[in-house]
């Protein structure tokens, strides 16, 4: 299978070489009023009733509007003060050679990831990941918990904060020495849970581009069946470190996502201008980052998560444009505003999965408590979501009945998004030495699943 | 509509040429500079709130703010003969810390500390600790701020701290962090004078920190 067309040199030279810009201008000159542009062009409107839409001019409208502001605007290179800029037969040319799946990992643990249409039957790839960071002595068992999984496609590890009882700072020796330690820690979790080949995305321990650099090694580190993520910065620029990642990662020939999260309510503003930007971010990671798979976190500036109501639009309305208009692979991940052990962040994991699989997304379940507090995650919100996920595509719902039991979902969340439960951490409720959940927990997710099933989810099993 | 409630709307509205008129025309009808100064603040203050509120985004925000500095032009040479010795609320230095290349967060409490009367050197982002210090000594601060959104760049928080103490500057500057994985428990932890969830609370903290004669360097306009 073909890889996107390597043009690294090409866009390192435009980094040097486009148009001089500086930040704010470009933010404030460009960005904006470009997206003010699209937006009224191609009529762009979120519609509160439908968090999944069921419009197809909808999803195409957005594609269009999102290939016009992202010819516009480009890329900012903030270390250069350069704008990278592509024509329209750049863009058509890379999209034509999108393969639109991979084989990621090895051996008997290998997948096929690929890209999804709308309303695939196919059920999602899915990514389990805590996305949180967490206490030097749990790692291990919280890797081994989330890779006992029978639902995950691919495992991405929490983040370290102590390495051999220093505190890690980003761009120092003490993120090496983590970041090594995560790499290790996480292939030998996977080779003891009996799954040694599986997908890894690693190292979130890794923050600049020398800790991902040092963790590539084909024995105990990185392999190149595995992947790393290079992000962008908020919004549409990048810096000389996150291109060393990229040339890094096509040079040692691991997979490369592109991870992005638009800002609901910052520089886009309200959810059209977040939808066209998050799909604008697809071509942005084919062109820039070369990516093989585009990693979206689409979040609300308020709350950090995405399963407001708003968000789960903007998640839905541009995975089906992306599905609809290329072969481009996309994942989903959820950002939940409820802690682990609760109800609300199993409802919430629900929403998400159900958003995101209709529309034609993979998905990377799922970063609960908001992403912010340490230990603050388990595999079972993770589960929630993969097993939803599953069975929406198993049920080979429409968007319109997905529309109908989202509402529902919303109803069990939506008022107690602002004051959500921060739920417990991943010691609090597991069994840390099994790497298990507790009885109470199991008991409370079980009740929650027999709720959906109530509510019209037809699980596999 | 009075010329002052057509100035305020324009600001609030991001309408900066226009506001810039309006402001040139109050001047040349001698209006009070302080009491168009004063209805400015209290519109874009409304526009911050609007934003928590979420009924404006932030680039109407950003619009506004840029509308307020074009309509302050005009005014500005009238202001300055007439506010000698009025208080600004405080200098503040802020960045996000080194290592760190997310500034969103940060930029919208620059703006909004802004608006609200501060005056604000914003840093950028990746900026080493002693940077910060070395900056907020230049502008004679009363504050710093700094941001950090990853777990491996908050240790820069405390930085900053270290070295104001090795320097015998701890009791200079009041500092305040803030960023998606800061906690309350993590500014206690590192000695942090305060800490802000929101840009919202970061500038009634740091208000209430002037008023409480917790911004150690005092200035005026």
């Amino acid at each position: 299978m073909p890889a996107p067309p390597y043009k690294m040199w090409e866009i390192l030279e435009r980094a040097r070489t486009g148009p001089f810009c500086e930040d704010e201008p470009f933010i404030m000159e460009r960005f904006m009023p470009s997206l003010k542009v699209v937006i009224e062009k191609y009529g762009i409107e979120y519609d509160a009733a439908a968090p999944i839409p069921g419009d197809d001019d909808l999803a195409d409208a957005l594609w269009q509007a999102a290939v016009e502001f992202f010819l516009e605007v480009g890329v900012l290179c903030v270390d250069t003060h350069r704008i990278i800029t592509f024509d329209e037969r750049e863009v058509k040319e890379a999209l034509y050679l999108t393969p639109g799946e991979y084989m990621v990992g090895s051996g008997k643990d290998a997948r096929c990831l690929k890209r999804r249409q709308v309303e695939d039957a196919n059920p999602p790839f899915v990514i389990f990941s805590p996305d949180i960071s967490c206490d030097e002595e749990l790692f291990s068992p919280m890797c081994i918990a989330y890779l006992k999984e029978p639902l995950a496609d691919g495992f991405c590890a929490p983040i370290l904060e102590e390495s051999m009882g220093l505190r890690i700072k980003a761009k120092t020796p003490t993120e090496l020495a983590g970041s090594i330690e995560h790499a290790m820690s996480l292939r030998q979790a996977a080779k003891l849970v009996g799954r040694p080949g599986i997908f890894l995305v690693a190292a979130g321990t890794a923050e600049s581009d020398v800790g991902q650099i040092s963790i590539s090694h084909s024995d105990w580190g990185v392999r190149t069946t595995d992947s790393r993520l290079v992000g962008g910065l908020t919004e549409l620029k990048i810096d000389n470190a996150l291109l060393n990642k990229a040339a890094h990662y096509q040079q040692f020939g691991c997979f490369t996502g592109s991870l992005t999260g638009p800002i609901y309510g910052g520089y886009a503003g309200r959810a059209e201008g977040t939808a066209i930007l998050q799909v604008a971010y697809h071509l942005m990671g084919l062109l820039v980052h070369q990516a093989h798979y585009q990693m979206n976190f689409p979040f609300h500036i308020h709350y950090t998560s995405g399963t407001t109501r708003e968000l789960l639009w903007v998640a839905s309305a541009s995975h089906q444009a992306v599905a609809r208009n290329s072969k481009l692979i996309s994942v989903s991940n959820g950002f939940l505003n409820a802690g682990p052990a609760t109800e609300m962040v199993l409802y919430e994991a629900a929403a998400h999965a159900l958003a995101s699989t209709v529309s034609g997304a993979n998905l990377w379940e799922a970063a609960p408590a908001r992403n912010k507090h340490k230990n603050r995650a388990t595999p079972m919100e993770a589960r929630m979501a993969a097993e939803v996920g599953h069975a929406c595509a198993r049920m080979n719902l429409s968007r319109e009945e997905a529309n109908e039991l989202v509402l529902k979902l919303l109803a069990k969340y939506e008022d107690r998004i602002a004051d959500a439960p921060l739920g417990s951490e991943f010691q609090e409720c597991y069994d840390v030495a099994k790497a298990a959940p507790t009885q109470e927990y199991l008991d409370l997710y079980a009740r929650v699943r027999d709720d959906l099933a109530g509510k019209g989810f037809e699980f596999p099993y | 509509m009075e010329l002052l409630e057509r100035l305020v709307e324009a600001v609030e509205d991001g309408k900066d040429e226009e506001a810039f008129a309006l402001a040139q025309g109050a001047m040349a009808v001698k209006m009070d500079p302080l009491e168009v100064v004063d209805a400015l603040t209290k519109g874009i203050r409304e526009v911050g709130d609007r934003f928590e509120r979420m009924e404006v985004f932030l680039p109407e925000m950003m619009l506004a703010a840029r509308a307020m500095q074009k309509a302050l032009e005009p005014i500005a040479p009238y202001l300055e003969r007439q506010s000698e010795g009025r208080e600004k609320k405080g200098t503040v230095v802020i960045g996000t810390v080194e290592g760190d290349v997310h500034e969103i967060g940060k930029h919208i409490v620059a703006l909004l500390l802004e608006v609200n009367g501060f005056s604000v050197y914003d840093l950028g982002s990746d900026v080493n600790a002693l940077d910060f210090i070395k900056r907020a000594q230049e502008v004679k601060a009363d504050i710093i701020g700094a941001s950090a959104l990853m777990t491996t760049t908050m240790p820069g928080q405390q930085e900053i701290i270290e070295i104001l103490r090795d320097m015998g500057l701890r009791e200079r500057f009041h500092v305040i962090v803030g960023g998606t994985p800061v906690t309350q428990d993590w500014a206690e932890e590192i000695g942090a004078d305060s800490w802000a969830e929101n840009a919202a609370t970061a500038v009634a903290i740091l208000e209430e920190a002037m008023i409480e004669g917790r911004g150690y360097a005092g200035t005026t306009l």
